[in-house]
């Protein structure tokens, strides 16, 4: 089929992308980050001080564990809008399951399986019934808080033991242990993505699904495995926060999914699927989880941290997509 | 004419009208009082900014776009025609604040509309967004205060009624009728369609899809300001908080009353039903004498009502397509 293109070549801007510097994006954001850090550390130089930004980085570990299948669910041209609420569910899950006298530890596992099924549960609609992915995922970010806040009654739960606490706010030399499961995620993550077959699937069932069908590969398999591995990190995000907060409370995670969203997008991921990469990622979400813990600490504004997320998350794309001639599909 | 009610038993409205009847039918068998006129003009009262701004969100879906904004625009909007008539602020005189209202509704719809064709980002990014940082705006704007003091003007919108029945109430059977005629008697709401089905078609055909979707945009934003100025003088002060939830609602109510989220399918009747069907599952859930307990559960039923309807959707698409290939 031949179509009129309107001057939108679709393939020549790629290549010639792919020929030059691969690392545009990436190196952008690197440069915005540092100007943003020098711009803080010239305003409030106790902002940038290494003590200052590792307690501050106890805030940013759930968006960088989220951002992850995020990237991957992004790139099949997918979408998860259900993270924030599967954090509430799971979170809940742990609460109950403590206050019905369960070992906090066998709670936790119950949390993350609860995450995994409620993610299962969004990959069997997505990949088998073949409902688009935002209104599946919109439909269970409002099922899901509401089971949360039905099982729940929307209270909140705490008393959990010292022991616990050390997941969220413990350190191993030096490294605040959310963090260390965060690394060892995201080099997992980057290699699945970029290294193995099932990675490479992944980018080609955003660039073309029908193609990717016709060639054998199992597309509704990855797409299930993929909104499930979301549902699961979203379950460990929530048992992380919860021993953090120290509190199991149904409205945890609320807006989640948008931080989550934005800082994938910011990262370089394009919305219509087939660009990402982890390492543009986990720019995105510094770049995020900086601006927004400077805002606060300057202006000490939650409302005004609000307009700079949105505002963010749709200049961020809007340059994208002025600055490349990919055409909407 | 069996074929005809064939046809007719399977459209999608009809299944919605069936459910919204049983529901009905249900609640008032267990609980009389829910079917006294009382009742049921409290609940139509409740479901007017559903309906006001699920026709702007019909059509937008029908294009194939999506606004998820309007919530956060309603709560942006309650502020702004607070702001603008309380004798506390600006004290304008009631028509200047709704017509600012309505223009400010109408241009924030704009800009996602100019966001998604020039700017091609894609409507959920866009709306997203704005969902957080309309909010977000609201709040600087109220700067967590409540706006007290509405003259009384702007109250009778919210609570008056004219020939025994609430301003809103009309406001809403006008929104539903305008938006009714436009899609089915005008050059411009078969277009909507047009560009909603194929894109590239309607662009071959000489439509400029782009324009329809900035209308649509527009459109809806101006709607929103149509239900903020109707729904929310009901109360005497004005809160930041207002609208949060509500693209949900809508989203689901249009998505239920069997538009198709890829668009160029899906009516402005069916997101009538839709609203009115999962109002009517609101006020049953108080009614039932659940006690506070079923209100809680409000949100998970909201939610199984979508996944119910793309689950509905699916078997019948199945089915049709069994029936094709055996005939």
């Amino acid at each position: 089929m031949v179509l009129p293109s309107g001057g939108l070549g679709a393939a020549p801007p790629e290549t010639e992308h792919m020929t030059r510097f691969a690392y545009w994006h990436e190196t952008v954001l690197a440069g915005l980050l540092v100007a943003l850090l020098v711009t803080a550390g010239w305003l409030e130089p106790a902002f940038v001080r290494p003590g200052t930004q590792l307690e501050l980085s106890t805030h940013a570990w759930e968006l960088a564990l989220l951002a992850l299948p995020m990237t991957a669910v992004i790139i099949t041209g997918g979408i998860d809008l259900s993270v924030g609420s599967v954090m509430a569910l799971s979170a809940v899950v742990l609460g109950l399951t403590f206050e019905a006298h369960v070992p906090v530890w066998i709670g936790a596992v119950l949390a993350v399986l609860t995450g995994l099924v409620a993610g299962l549960l969004n990959g069997v609609f997505v990949a088998r019934v073949k409902v688009h992915p935002l209104i599946v995922t919109l439909a269970t970010l409002s099922a899901y808080r509401g089971v949360a806040e039905g099982i729940s009654l929307a209270r909140p739960i705490s008393g959990f033991p010292d022991g616990f606490a050390v997941l969220g706010r413990g350190s191993l030399l030096g490294v605040p242990v959310p963090g260390l499961i965060f690394a060892v995620a995201a080099v997992v993550f980057g290699f699945l993505l970029a290294r193995t077959v099932s990675g490479r699937a992944v980018y080609a069932i955003g660039h073309n699904e029908t193609a990717c069908r016709f060639s054998g590969i199992p597309v509704d398999r990855i797409k299930l495995m993929l909104y499930s591995v979301s549902g699961l990190m979203a379950g460990l995000a929530a048992v992380l926060f919860v021993a953090r907060r120290n509190t199991a409370k149904a409205d945890i995670g609320t807006g989640m999914e948008l931080d989550v969203i934005t800082a994938v997008v910011l990262g370089g991921t394009s919305i219509f699927g087939g660009h990402g990469r982890i390492p543009g990622t986990l720019l995105g979400v510094l770049l995020i989880h900086e601006t927004r813990e400077f805002v606060s600490w300057r202006w000490n504004n939650d409302e005004l941290i609000f307009v700079v997320t949105g505002v963010l998350l749709i200049a961020s794309v809007l340059i994208h997509s002025l600055f490349t001639a990919r055409g909407r599909e | 004419m069996t074929k005809q009610l064939q046809t007719w038993l399977s459209r999608r409205e009809t299944g919605v009208a069936l459910i919204l009847a049983c529901t009905m039918a249900g609640a008032g068998l267990a609980n009389p009082a829910f079917l006294s006129a009382g009742n049921l003009r409290d609940m139509l009262v409740q479901c007017v900014p559903g309906i006001i701004v699920g026709c702007g969100l019909t059509l937008v879906i029908v294009t194939g776009e999506i606004d998820i904004s309007v919530g956060s625009l309603m709560g942006l909007l309650a502020a702004a025609i607070g702001l603008l008539t309380s004798s506390q602020h600006a004290g304008l005189p009631v028509a200047a604040g709704v017509a600012l209202t309505l223009l400010l509704g109408a241009l924030v719809g704009l800009v996602n509309g100019v966001l998604v064709t020039v700017g091609r980002v894609p409507s959920i990014i866009v709306t997203l967004g704005m969902l957080t940082a309309l909010r977000g705006a609201t709040e600087l704007l109220m700067g967590g205060t409540w706006i007290t003091a509405l003259p009384d003007g702007l109250r009778f919108l919210g609570t008056g009624s004219v020939l025994g029945i609430r301003v809103s109430l009309w406001t809403a059977a006008a929104a539903v009728a305008v938006t009714a005629c436009l899609v089915r008697y005008t050059p411009l709401g078969r277009r909507i369609y047009a560009v909603g089905s194929n894109p590239q078609a309607a662009r071959l055909a000489g439509l400029s899809p782009n324009r329809v979707r900035l209308f649509a945009f527009a459109f809806t934003g101006f709607l929103v300001g149509v239900a903020t100025v109707v729904s929310v003088p009901q109360m005497s002060v004005i809160e930041s908080g207002v609208g949060i939830g509500l693209e949900l609602f809508v989203v689901t109510a249009v998505v239920v009353g069997g538009t198709s989220i890829s668009g160029g399918r899906g009516t402005v009747w069916g997101t009538l039903l839709g609203v009115l069907l999962l109002g009517s599952v609101r006020t049953v859930l108080i009614f039932l004498n659940l006690g506070e307990r079923a209100t809680y559960w409000e949100r998970a039923i909201q939610g199984g009502f979508i996944l119910a309807a793309v689950l509905l959707d699916h078997v019948t698409r199945r089915r049709r397509a069994a029936c094709a290939a055996t005939a």
